[in-house]
């Protein structure tokens, strides 16, 4: 009996060898899509730190790259469904590509909302909580990178671990919450930026809760058991 | 039959659901060939039972030791326990005619006998002295017919040859027969695999109307029918039974390493 | 020249041509052209053409030459000198033959020794004349065939044409020897209708060929009614034997079939069929000398008037001979039933003996009918068992212990011993033989027909 909770060993080659074809394409098509929501993230909040705000345009520009790829996994992963009629752990694999690729979209989205907020925070002074953002992105975009690595690799464990680390986005959302807070109470000729800010952390910690749902479709299509229960077993452990 | 198994076929009597049949540790050999290995399996009143596999699985044999066809195999064995409610199916003293008209079956390729569409369907019956005048013999014909969703096709020709039938006709036409003699337990050998799609797909839907009515066990090598028309799968591998289950789990999340490769077309 | 030996000469010239041709084909490989024949074909393609029209003129001539022989001699001056009376003729020119053969030194006429020089001559004459037309049916055939083989001729094609004209040669030959076999009895028989009224013989109840020398003696007009002959045959053939054969041959079908274990059947089946390879004169003197006495000893025990030579006897005997053929052709359709049949009904719950009866022997039947048709076909054409044991009278009786005679049984009648070919007499058997001939013909072709119908059965 294959134990759930390792994660299992990457299957043998289908029979069909296309069959196999298809299903790597359609991880490939993912994980482009990742490295691109990734680059994305870094780029919108590289614009944000140095005040770049041609750099800012672009991201938003090519936002439109990932919504194309999001539409061609889409099609590829209806397709796989139609012509091969994936059972049990492919059925699982295709659905979650087809779920993720929707999330990953809207992390770009999210990439997208940074970088239009750059133009208003041109003129901001620096304030102190922007010095704490870069790391809050880094862990976010460190998870989405884990995440889809974990997908493409049918990796429980590591989906796991993504899911544990966004308890750390969050505590980082609520300090900066609280600094702005008091950054806008004390002066609140800095409320309009400091709400942008509070903005952009909060689009970050939406990009770790995504990364996280991602982690729950990739823990299922691997194992076939929910996240949510292995977290409560390990929990009352 | 031993002491222990009779004590645990007390003990599941107690549980919710009892089983229609029910194997315990069953073995079938060929000669010295082994074709079934300690198959043990519960059959539900209300649930269509899918046997899938591989070819030479064994998945046909086993269902062939439920009705006992079997016996007409010279060199084919049987051990362990099947009971049909409660009943040992070996015991001596159960008929295996009486048995084949409780548990009847429907074969890989439609089998009508080279006789009327009529004849085809009251031959059950009056084998077994079901009527007693040709007014209650035509009725058991028309409602075994309607039930098998037939009786519009053919009402105007029941006199023809039942092998004129298309074969999608006759393979509902054995349907038909096997429903004559009011049995318990309808027992599918591959019931599609000599039909087109569509034809296919009214043997399908025939298979839903009759759950609830008769248990049913089909065997097919089609895993889409299998997920189609069962409530509960199981998967048979070299003579063993890898994997039994609800069918919606065997198809998304086997837990078996043997069953997934093979559903998923990993096998061989 | 012996035809035989220019048989053998061109035998030998064409396999010499036929390697030859191989080796120069051979050789053409060797110089590099593409061959559309392998080498070999090309041989076998020249030695046809060369030797297969050849040989097949001599044999034509080999059947022509002794009527030219014979005219030659005729023609001589002392073939002219012989006697008009035919007899005497006919056996001073064999007489001449064998001594122009050497088979014999010396003749009984004296003409013949006269004749011997010029038979032998007229032979030697044709014999080269045969010969000749044969070398240049050869020579004809080689030079065609040797210039059409090259590279790019196709030989395999050409041998191809050549195999469906000898195997269509092959099959031709059967039904010419029944169509010639049916032209003779047809011949013999307007004959004989020319001296019996086709009616009085059809459908008369009176038998007695005996044809009178002269005119004045008594039964100087024979009947020649062949309805008790036919009745005899059918009450033997088709009655009697059919009683004893069918539910014997079918019981022990469906046990071979359907009960027997593998390991029985495979004893009993071969066993079984020892009883077709037992010659009929042996069924023959069984019956006569076994069967027929116990019968009439029975006859005697239950006061009934038994002849010693009695339908019965020779009915049972033919019976057991056709066992066989009814159990071997029952056993083939019930076999072909497919399992499927069985298997159903089986699944209905019927037993063995219900699926039997009601699924597989129906499904059977027009296979068991076909089979039992060729039995009876066989069994009215059946003649030692019933010249043995059913006796010669002609009567016209159901009663199974008497005496009856059979068609075959007349025709050995009419036909042995010592007769002119040209009375009413030796002609009936001609007649009878056609008579006959032509209901065991539809019968076959009914069987087959039922044969054939079964076939569709479950498709």
């Amino acid at each position: 009996m294959v134990d759930r909770d390792t994660h299992e060993p990457l299957m043998s080659a289908h029979t069909l060898k296309a069959f196999d074809e298809d299903l790597d394409q359609l991880r490939a098509l993912i994980s482009e899509m990742g490295g691109l929501a990734e680059h994305q993230i870094r780029e919108s909040m590289r614009c944000l730190t140095q005040r770049d705000v041609e750099g800012a345009r672009k991201v938003v520009a090519d936002d439109a790259k990932i919504d194309e790829l999001d539409r061609q996994t889409e099609q590829r992963a209806i397709q796989t469904i139609a012509l091969r009629a994936p059972m049990a752990g492919d059925l699982r694999d295709v659905v979650a590509a087809l779920k993720i690729s929707t999330v990953v979209e809207r992390i770009g989205d999210y990439a997208k909302n940074i970088a239009r907020r750059v133009e208003q925070l041109e003129t901001a002074p620096a304030i102190e909580p922007l010095s704490l953002m870069p790391e809050m992105a880094r862990i976010a975009t460190e998870m989405v990178h884990d995440v889809l690595n974990a997908f493409v690799e049918r990796d429980a464990e590591t989906a796991l671990r993504v899911a544990r680390r966004d308890q750390a986005v969050d505590d980082f959302y609520n300090s900066i919450f609280r600094t702005l807070l008091t950054h806008m109470m004390e002066d609140s000729h800095h409320i309009g930026h400091a709400t942008q800010l509070l903005f952009v952390a909060k689009h970050l910690e939406r990009i770790g809760d995504h990364a996280t749902n991602i982690a729950e479709m990739v823990y299922y299509a691997a194992t076939g058991g929910m996240m949510a229960d292995k977290l409560e077993r390990d929990d009352t452990v | 039959m031993n002491d222990t198994t009779t004590a645990t076929a007390a003990d599941t009597s107690a549980a919710p659901a009892l089983p229609k049949m029910r194997a315990e540790n069953v073995n079938v050999f060929y000669g010295d060939k082994q074709a079934i290995k300690d198959v043990s399996i519960e059959i539900f009143d209300d649930k269509v039972t899918a046997f899938i596999g591989p070819s030479g699985c064994g998945k046909s044999t086993f269902l062939r030791t439920l009705n006992r066809m079997n016996d007409t195999i010279p060199s084919a064995r049987v051990e362990g326990l099947i009971e049909l409610d409660g009943e040992d199916i070996h015991a001596p003293a159960m008929d295996v005619v009486q048995l084949r008209a409780r548990v009847g079956m429907v074969f890989q390729k439609p089998n009508p006998f080279p006789k009327s569409i009529y004849e085809n369907i009251a031959y059950g019956p009056r084998i077994h002295g079901l009527t007693s005048s040709k007014s209650d013999m035509d009725a058991i014909v028309e409602s075994s017919l309607r039930r098998a969703g037939l009786w519009d096709e053919v009402k105007d020709r029941l006199d023809e040859s039942g092998t004129a039938l298309s074969g999608g006709q006759q393979q509902r036409l054995c349907i038909a027969r096997a429903i004559a003699v009011d049995p318990e337990v309808i027992l599918m050998d591959e019931p599609c695999s000599a039909l087109d799609p569509i034809a296919t797909a009214k043997i399908e839907e025939l298979i839903h109307e009759l759950r609830g009515r008769y248990a049913i066990a089909i065997v097919t090598h089609n895993m889409q029918q299998a997920a189609r028309v069962s409530q509960r799968t199981a998967f048979f591998h070299l003579g063993n039974l890898v994997e039994y289950g609800e069918t919606g789990q065997i198809f998304t999340n086997p837990t078996q390493q043997r069953t997934q490769d093979y559903i998923t077309g990993r096998y061989g | 020249m012996s035809l035989f030996v220019a048989a053998m000469i061109i035998l030998v010239l064409a396999a010499a041509a036929a390697f030859t041709t191989r080796t120069r084909v051979s050789g053409l490989r060797r110089g590099g052209e593409r061959l559309h024949s392998l080498p070999g074909y090309h041989g076998i393609y020249v030695f046809l053409w060369s030797a297969v029209p050849a040989l097949l003129l001599l044999a034509i001539w080999a059947i022509v030459q002794g009527g030219l022989v014979e005219q030659a001699v005729l023609a001589s001056p002392a073939g002219q000198a012989l006697p008009d009376f035919d007899l005497q003729r006919d056996a001073i020119l064999s007489e001449a033959r064998a001594i122009a053969g050497g088979y014999q030194s010396s003749g009984f006429y004296p003409q013949s020794e006269a004749l011997a020089p010029v038979h032998a001559a007229a032979r030697a004459h044709y014999g080269w004349m045969g010969a000749g037309v044969a070398f240049t049916a050869f020579l004809v055939g080689l030079l065609f065939a040797m210039r059409r083989t090259g590279a790019a001729f196709r030989a395999r094609t050409g041998v191809e044409r050549w195999m469906m004209v000898v195997l269509v040669g092959a099959s031709m030959i059967a039904i010419f020897t029944t169509l010639g076999i049916v032209l003779s009895l047809m011949f013999e028989t307007l004959l004989f209708f020319q001296k019996v009224n086709p009616v009085e013989f059809l459908f008369g109840t009176q038998w007695s060929p005996q044809t009178a020398i002269r005119a004045d003696q008594a039964g100087s007009s024979g009947a020649f009614g062949s309805v008790p002959l036919f009745w005899g045959t059918i009450f033997i053939g088709a009655i009697i034997a059919m009683i004893v054969a069918i539910p014997l041959g079918l019981m022990s079908a469906i046990f071979l079939t359907q009960y027997a274990h593998a390991r029985v059947r495979a004893w009993l089946k071969p066993i079984l069929e020892i009883l077709a390879g037992v010659p009929t004169v042996v069924y023959g003197y069984f019956a006569a000398l076994t069967v027929a006495p116990a019968i009439r000893d029975l006859g005697v025990t239950l006061g009934i008037p038994a002849s010693s030579e009695s339908a019965l006897a020779a009915g049972l005997v033919m019976g057991i001979m056709i066992i066989p053929f009814v159990s071997s052709m029952a056993d083939d359709s019930i076999a072909a039933v497919p399992q499927a049949m069985n298997d159903g009904s089986l699944a209905l719950g019927a037993t063995r003996s219900e699926t039997i009866k009601k699924v597989i022997f129906p499904a059977a039947l027009p296979g068991i009918v076909g089979g039992i048709l060729l039995a009876v076909s066989r069994a009215i054409g059946e003649t030692m068992i019933v010249v043995m044991a059913a006796g010669l009278a002609a009567n016209l009786t159901a009663n199974p212990f008497a005496s009856v005679t059979t068609v075959t049984v007349q025709i050995v009648q009419l036909l042995t011993g010592d007769q002119e070919f040209d009375s009413a007499k030796t002609l009936a058997a001609f007649a009878l033989g056609l008579v006959l001939f032509f209901i065991t013909l539809l019968l076959n072709l009914y069987a087959l027909r039922v044969v054939r119908k079964y076939r569709e059965a479950y498709e």
